[in-house]
């Protein structure tokens, strides 16, 4: 597994920074996994097409097919893989409250699954394998009831190998309506902004671990970023636009920070809900699997870029330096915006309602939590000059890690090697050994700990299935404009409490949403008991 | 003995209480110089928590983290005719920011990648200055600060510093 191994695949070390010297000791190191690649010579393989709308009403039938596609990624072309044969698979437009019916046909040689990211669906149509349900085979079928139960933006991935199946191109977002009038402000356009990074070098894909994925210290950055599948995304907006931006995160392991070149920009909602008021913010930094609703407003004639803009780090260096990556580019005609939303823009509004929800939680804020988590990770065999350097290196650990600034060392680790690791403080039990079992209606509050003194911390973006969650405080601080959501990023050393609403009954998973890391192992499981009674 | 609790906190808008202690990773221990004798066992940490921010984690448009700092200091005695002011600055002190004296409810914000927090004496009797003009009686760095080149270290002992610009 997957079979998609080719005999002709070799390992080739990825990319790296040419000012970085060759670690000593590791010149001939290779990860102790087989390479594995879909077949790049493959003969009849039909080029993927961009990503089409398709808007479902209740009760509607997809047919949603995996396969390999012929995917052009700037002048160079490889083989890959597609829903529907499109980069990124359909966007599914439905509104809030409907359920639809996919028919989900799997022609990979790879088993997978689908899964209805941030969807509180019904547990048998959650998609995650051996959990909810048994791989889908090649050739075989699964018929999905997908629920949409609150407004927002979503997205659909495999949950088997997502480092390598995934990033192969299997990802689409669902763009669920809002069942009421004047649920956002007015705006003059909508873009969905699928974001995502691909590793390539001179010779096309860098191939991913069969067995066991490779990247498994600090996930698998990408070195081409892709915005909806292309490296050349463009829009174009009369004057004084505001277009609104629902962006999701799709790669395996980078948070972006997104900037629109200086335009204000307005937050709305995250993953499952507006916030209690609208905040305008200079960037989105936005986690593996996160999403966001931004409104942006483009009041003067001109081009400007998307970007991702960090402070990067140069671990040999021992240094802090800005990088930037285009993500695409706005022209902003001379003509002018009609209706002119301007005016509105400027004013943050404010939800009563999400307020109204969150009040019947107060109470539980300052509780003590009923759960309490510590993230860490165990290592065993990686080669010893990897190991020498990683002790050197932990006197500072960066909060987040926004590059890959250890390519060969993150490459040849290997998910059996690495154990990234979900601890229950009080049982001291691991992953998925750990079961937790709540009632339906029950406000648990869990505290997560990412331990700095591991190893090789890092961030994790915890995403828990089939409930939505708030973050009520980090670090011990309060937070004070509450939003609904299903993964939240947890930086090294902080300690975020989440307060999840068990709404959904069935057997779940929460997990670690950086791809390399729920391969290895970071992921436990949870029950919510009582009658499912939706209609 | 007189102890004293120093907050310097978000610029603007009134701090959230913190209901816990935040973690301890980030924190700075601010050490006593023994230039000023009735400082010489003071303790104090300066206290990193992200600022106000929809995202948990606060970023600037250049990547930068923006940070809350507090600053906590205990046996720092007074000194008659002089006043403990706060500060932080950049590690080359190119950037310095007054963050104002310690007996007031000061707040301050920084996003500076390394970051130095200083406390110094300042004579009371001149009008505060854009630059410390007082000994420094207690210093801490960032934990980023520690972040160092890794030429001449472990598996890098054979690449020479100075190649990559240390001596």
């Amino acid at each position: 597994m997957p079979a998609t191994a080719a005999d002709s695949v070799v390992w080739r070390m990825p990319p790296m920074d040419m000012s970085m010297p060759m670690m000593p000791g590791l010149e001939d190191a290779l990860p102790p996994v087989p390479p594995a690649l879909p077949d790049q010579q493959a003969m009849g393989i039909p080029a993927a097409r961009p990503s089409a709308v398709v808007p479902l009403a209740d009760g509607d039938t997809l047919q949603l097919e995996a396969t390999l596609v012929r995917r052009q990624i700037g002048d160079r072309t490889f083989v890959m893989y597609g829903y529907n044969q499109q980069y990124p698979g359909p966007l599914l437009r439905v509104t809030r409250g409907s359920t639809v019916v996919v028919v989900f046909r799997n022609e990979l040689e790879d088993p997978t699954t689908v899964h209805w990211h941030g969807l509180r669906l019904a547990n048998r149509f959650d998609g995650v394998a051996g959990l909810t349900q048994a791989p889908v085979a090649q050739g075989e079928s699964f018929t999905y009831e997908v629920y949409f139960p609150d407004t927002g933006i979503y997205w659909y991935h495999p949950h088997m190998r997502e480092d390598m199946q995934q990033d192969l191109g299997l990802y689409g977002n669902m763009l669920v309506q809002p069942d009421q009038d004047h649920y956002y402000g007015a705006v003059n356009a909508e873009e969905t902004l699928l974001l995502d990074d691909l590793l390539l070098d001179v010779h096309g894909l860098l191939p991913w671990g069969d067995a066991s994925p490779t990247h498994a210290l600090m996930g698998r950055f990408g070195n081409v970023m892709l915005t909806n599948g292309v490296t050349d995304y463009q829009l174009s907006v009369p004057r004084g636009a505001v277009v609104r931006f629902f962006l999701t995160n799709v790669a395996n392991a980078r948070t972006f920070n997104v900037t629109f070149g200086g335009a204000r920009i307005k937050v709305l909602a995250s993953d499952v809900s507006r916030y209690e008021r609208e905040v305008f913010v200079e960037s989105i930094p936005i986690a593996p699997a996160e999403r966001y609703v931004v409104d942006v407003y483009f009041e003067e004639p001109g081009t400007v870029a998307i970007t991702n803009a960090i402070q990067a780090i140069n671990h040999f260096r021992g240094e802090f330096y800005p990088h930037v990556d285009t993500l695409g580019m706005v022209t902003i005609t001379d003509e002018a915006a009609d209706p002119d939303y301007g005016e509105a823009f400027r004013v943050p509004r404010a939800y009563a309602d999400v307020t109204a929800e969150v009040d019947m939680l107060r109470e539980h804020f300052d509780r003590p939590p009923d759960k309490e988590l510590a993230l860490t990770v165990r290592v065993q065999n990686l080669p010893v000059p990897i190991m020498m350097a990683m002790e050197i290196d932990t006197l500072y650990v960066p909060p987040m890690e926004w590059n890959d600034a250890m390519p060969m060392m993150n490459w040849l680790s290997t998910g059996s090697q690495v154990t990234w690791i979900m601890r229950d403080v009080d049982t001291g039990k691991e992953n998925m050994d750990i079961r937790w079992e709540f009632a339906l209606g029950d406000i648990v509050k869990v505290r997560i700990f990412n331990d700095p003194k591991s190893f090789h911390p890092m961030n994790h973006p915890v995403h828990v299935h089939g409930q939505r969650f708030l973050v009520v405080a980090m670090d011990g601080v309060p937070n004070r404009n509450l939003v609904w959501k299903d993964t939240a990023v947890l930086p090294v050393g902080s300690t975020m409490d989440l307060l999840i609403e068990m709404s959904n009954p069935g057997d779940w998973m929460a997990h670690c949403h950086i791809a390399e890391h729920l391969s290895a192992g970071m992921m436990l499981g949870f029950t919510v008991h009582g009658a499912d009674t939706r209609p | 003995m007189v102890g004293l609790a120093i907050s310097l906190l978000l610029l603007g808008s009134a701090p959230p209480a913190i209901c816990t202690a935040p973690p301890d990773y980030y924190q700075i221990t601010l050490v006593p110089t023994r230039r000023v004798p009735t400082a010489r066992l003071a303790r104090g940490t300066a206290r990193l928590t992200y600022a106000d921010s929809p995202f948990g984690i606060a970023v600037s448009a250049r990547g930068h983290y923006r940070y809350n700092v507090e600053v906590v200091v205990e046996n720092l005695r007074p000194v008659p005719g002089g006043e403990f002011v706060a500060w932080m600055a950049t590690p080359d002190l190119k950037q310095a920011v007054r963050m104002g004296p310690v007996t007031d409810n000061v707040r301050g914000r920084t996003e500076w990648n390394k970051f130095l927090v200083f406390i110094t004496l300042e004579p009371l009797s001149q009008p505060p200055a854009a630059r410390w003009q007082g000994p420094v009686v207690m210093r801490g760095l960032s934990r980023s600060g520690l972040m160092h080149t890794m030429a001449g270290h472990g598996p890098y002992e054979q690449e020479p510093c100075a190649v990559y610009g240390y001596y």
